[in-house]
Order: C-alpha cells, then structure tokens, then sequence
C-alpha cells in the first residue's frame, strides 16, 4: 500500500514538471506505472481466469450443478436476491447481530482489560479464566445461548459477544502493559497523577493494540451472529443458507456466501479506515 | 587560573536555586525475595552547589544512572539521606527535570504537543505556555518543525525537542542521563554546545550523565569520577577551565591534563 502511495506521489510530481506534455504521455506513463507493479493487473486477471475456469468446469459436465454451481448461476442467484422483497431484512439482521455484539463485546472486553492492568489481584484471578475462555472453541456455546436467551437477536448478539470478547482482552492487557519504562519514569518525574498516566501514556501506547484486537474481532462478531443463526434462527444470512442448503438451491447458497463475504470485506475496511484515521502512528515507532 | 565559571557570575542572580547534598547514599537492589542482587552503590557523598554543571562519569555498571535516579526521587536510596535545598528527597519534584538517553517523544503528539507535555501534567495553562514553548523551538531550532510529529526528525533532532520539553516549565535541577549518547558524535558536539549555550543563558543545576570523559570535562564545572562492583564515587574532580567553552578548548593543555586525571582515576579502578 504504501509504495502504491509513493508511486502515485512520485506520478503527481512529474505531473508538476511537465504539465504541457502530460496529457501525451499519460498512456506511457500509464504503461510504466503497469510495468513496475505487474501485481496490479495480474491479480484480478488471475481472478477473472480462475472464474472462467469454473465456469468451464461445470458446463463441461466434469461437476453436478448441485454440488458446483457455475459463476454464472451464482450470479443469478444474486439477481435473484438482490431482486426479492424478504432480502434486506435479513442482511439487515445480521448486520446488526454482528455490529451490536462487536459494540457491546469491545467496549466491556477494553474496560475488562482496563481493570485487569490496574488491579494485579484482580488480574490474576481473572486472567486464567481469559485465557480458558480464550482457548475453548465458542461455537459450543451457541445452542445454550439459544436456550438461555430465545431465538431471537439476543442469543445472536450474546454469541457474537462471546466470540469476540477475548482478543480485544487480551491486546488491551498487552497493549497497556507495553509502555516504555523511560516514558513512565518520563511521567513520573513530572509528578503525573495515575489518570494522567493513564490517558496521556498508557491508552495512547495500547491503542494500536487494541484496534488489531478489534479488527480482529468484528470478523469473529460476524462468525458469532452466523454461527448463532445456523443453529436456529427466523432471520439472517445464516438462516438462508441453512434454508437453501436444505431446499438444495445451492446457487442459493453461494450467492449468499458471496454477500456474507463482501458484507464481511466492508465491515473490515471500515475498521481499517478508523485504525488508519486513530491510530495515525502505528507505522512509526515509539522514540524512547 | 582564575575561574571564569559562570557559577560565580551567576551565584547572586538564583536565590532560587537549591544545592543538593549525598550523604552517605547506598543503593542495593534486591530480587523480589528480598536476596541481595545487585549492589549499585556504596557510601556516596558529595554535595553540588546550585547553578553547577557536574557530570557523571564511569564505565557501565558504576551506578551513575542510579545515582541520578535517586537525586530525582525516581527511586529510593538503601541507606543514606539526599537533600534538595534542605528538603530531603522524597519522590519526585516538579521543580527536577530529567532527560533520558531515549527522546521518549509520545508519537501520537506533534513537536509542539510533546513540549507541552509538563505543562498540561502541570495543570497550567496551555495557551500561555504556547508562546514560551515556541521561545525554546526557536533556541534549540526547531521552530520550523513545531507540527512535526517525532518520527519525521532525526535522533538529534529528537532530542533538541526532549530538551525543549524539559526547558519549558523552567525547571531549577536539570537531570541528564547519557542524553546525548544515542547521537552521532558531530550532532553530539554540536548539541553539547547548545546546552551549555542554554545553561550559560538560564543558570540551572545540571547533572549530566556520561560515559565519556572528554564529554564530561568539556562540560562541567566538576566531574565525579565512578568506579564499579560495586559502584562508587573515586573522585570529584574540579575543573577549573575557562568559560564559555568553545571547540577550540579541547585542544589546550589545560583540557588534556583534567582528561588525563579522570582517565587516572578510572584506570585505578578495576
């Protein structure tokens, strides 16, 4: 990305220099630019191959439709989705599992992993159970939530909680934990109280941890409404895959599979974006 | 040689300005079950009048760091008592301020947000500090890189903005652990004659850390000499050379006998 940057800086300043010719050799420069990043082209270009193989592979008959739908279908299961009244609701659904859990799930992991560096004893006593919790696959979880909190939103979101809770516990912990001896003797020295050591040191310092921890976890958030929604569920993107899997409408299947995903793509480049805007310094490390 | 110290030109002008005395301080640092580990320092004594500039020199290990650690009340001494003006070191002071080998420049604050660090820690105003903060960008140069964040300067650069940060709340005790000896040795001289350009101007204690003994000659007014194992104070040397100092001092014979006698006495340390 950041040589990506470069080049485009390096492409405005030679634009400066010759603004009479730069309309001629825009298509050279154009050339030359493809040129030194070959990646750029042959990435998608790999992707639309691979999608022309596929599609060969099923009309050759080498596979069932019912178990490889071609690209083609994929796509008009799309249309057909994009097209049906009953869609929205459900993309709506698990959008919001996904990002009321995330909400909920990061904002008490951060204060967990908050209380967890400023009281030791309490730390050591929470912190094996982090780490079990860490460990276990949660999925297990997903039809007791269900029976404890009904088939509605709540069991989606407590899922999705419970599955992104412990990254972000975790990098809070380690991220406030990183802080630099010299800065805190820094701090010290200035006589600074504990909240100032605290807002001015410790939660810039762990902020580029944390983020990585909730990027992290906004995809898992999304793994916890789908999974809660496999198991039972009246709405959401999961509940149609289950109902198209059952109705063998597999093209069905892959349309959504593809919606999840992009909808999985953009709820991470909104993440990316914050983690750029907020923490502006990752990329440049701490002088000290 | 009559000493042309600034001590004496500036002894009657910083009423305010404390000496600061060493009584005996040991230092042992122990492991968390209370065995013996580490025995940093031995019955160190000497005093610092106000307004001199002491440096610190002895090999790694010597305690020198320590030693000004526990004048800055960072940590505690094992045994033995330090006075600041009277007043026995208990914790750190507002009017003590210390520079570290590392800038430790907060990368998420500009140049400018970063020197204002002591005075919002401070509770005063920021507003009113801007002005003085953009006084001492433009005494150590860097006022066209106010906006800058840190990772854009260089590690001189750095640490003209660490020095500007402990500068801007006028601090009367200026603590210096090896702050220059990250630094490439031209952007090292140059800083040293900065600081002491500053130091000349303003009239503060400063104590200065270093494992070089030219560095530590060429600066101070007195150098305490330290040995190891454990470690300990030689000798405090005076060095009566003429100030201000220029590049061109090194080169006298002067200069070369004060380093020939601090190299003596490290010598004699084994």
């Amino acid at each position: 990305m950041s040589t990506h940057l470069a080049v485009a800086g390096g492409e405005r300043h030679s634009l400066e220099g010759t603004t009479g010719v730069s309309r001629v050799s825009a298509s050279r420069r154009l050339y030359e630019f493809l040129r030194n990043r070959p990646g750029i082209i042959l990435s998608p270009l790999s992707f639309v191959l691979l999608l022309v193989l596929w599609e060969f592979v099923c009309r050759a008959g080498l596979v069932a439709p019912i178990i490889l739908p071609p690209p083609t279908r994929v796509w008009d299961g799309l249309v057909i989705l994009f097209t049906a009244p009953w869609f929205p609701q459900h993309v709506w659904m698990t959008t919001a599992e996904t990002l009321i859990g995330f909400a909920v799930g990061g904002v008490g992991a951060i204060l967990l992993g908050i209380a967890m560096v400023n009281m030791p004893l309490f730390k050591e006593v929470v912190y094996p159970y982090v780490v079990a919790f860490q460990v276990m696959p949660k999925v297990v979880l997903a039809p007791i939530f269900i029976t404890w909190f009904g088939l509605g939103i709540e069991s989606k979101i407590v899922m999705a909680i419970a599955i992104s809770f412990f990254p972000v516990v975790i990098n809070t912990v380690v991220g406030l934990e990183s802080v630099e001896e010299n800065a805190m003797l820094l701090m010290r020295s200035l006589v600074a109280s504990r909240r100032q050591i605290f807002w001015k040191l410790a939660w810039p310092t762990a902020l580029p941890s944390i983020f990585a921890g909730l990027k992290t976890s906004l995809t898992l958030a999304l793994i916890g409404a789908l999974v809660a929604e496999f198991v039972t569920s009246k709405d959401g993107l999961g509940t149609l895959i289950i109902t198209f899997s059952f109705e063998l409408k597999i093209y069905l299947v892959f349309a959504v599979i593809v919606v999840v995903s992009v909808l999985g793509l953009a709820l991470y480049g909104i993440m990316e974006y914050l983690d750029r805007k907020v923490v502006f310094w990752r990329h440049s490390h701490f002088t000290g | 040689m009559p000493r042309t110290g600034s001590r004496q030109r500036r002894s009657g002008a910083d009423a305010c300005t404390d000496a600061i005395e060493i009584e005996n301080v040991g230092k042992v640092f122990r492991t968390r079950l209370g065995t013996v580990a580490v025995e940093a320092l031995r019955d160190v004594s000497f005093a610092i009048s106000p307004g001199q500039f002491v440096s610190f020199v002895g090999p790694s290990g010597c305690g020198k760091s320590t030693l000004l650690k526990l004048i800055g009340g960072l940590i505690e001494p094992t045994s033995g008592r330090i006075t600041v003006g009277e007043r026995e070191v208990k914790g750190s002071r507002r009017d003590i301020g210390m520079m570290f080998q590392t800038p430790v420049l907060f990368p998420w604050r500009t140049v400018l947000e970063n020197v204002l660090l002591p005075i919002e820690v401070f509770g005063l105003d920021r507003r009113s500090a801007m002005d003085r903060a953009r006084d001492i960008l433009r005494l150590v140069g860097l006022e066209d890189r106010e906006r800058a964040y840190p990772s854009e300067l260089s590690g001189g650069m750095q640490q003209r903005a660490a020095l500007s940060r402990v500068l801007v709340v006028d601090p009367q005790i200026i603590l210096m652990d090896e702050p220059f000896g990250a630094i490439d040795e031209f952007t090292r001289e140059r800083l040293n004659l900065e600081l002491l350009r500053i130091w000349e101007e303003r009239g503060q204690t400063i104590i200065f850390v270093t494992h070089s003994i030219v560095e530590a000659v060429f600066l101070a007014d007195r150098v305490v000499v330290m040995g190891t194992a454990p470690g300990r104070v030689l000798s405090v040397i005076d060095v009566s050379l003429p100030r201000p100092r220029s590049i061109e001092l090194m080169k006298s014979p002067d200069f070369a006998d004060v380093v020939f006698g601090v190299r003596e006495y490290l010598g004699v340390a084994r």
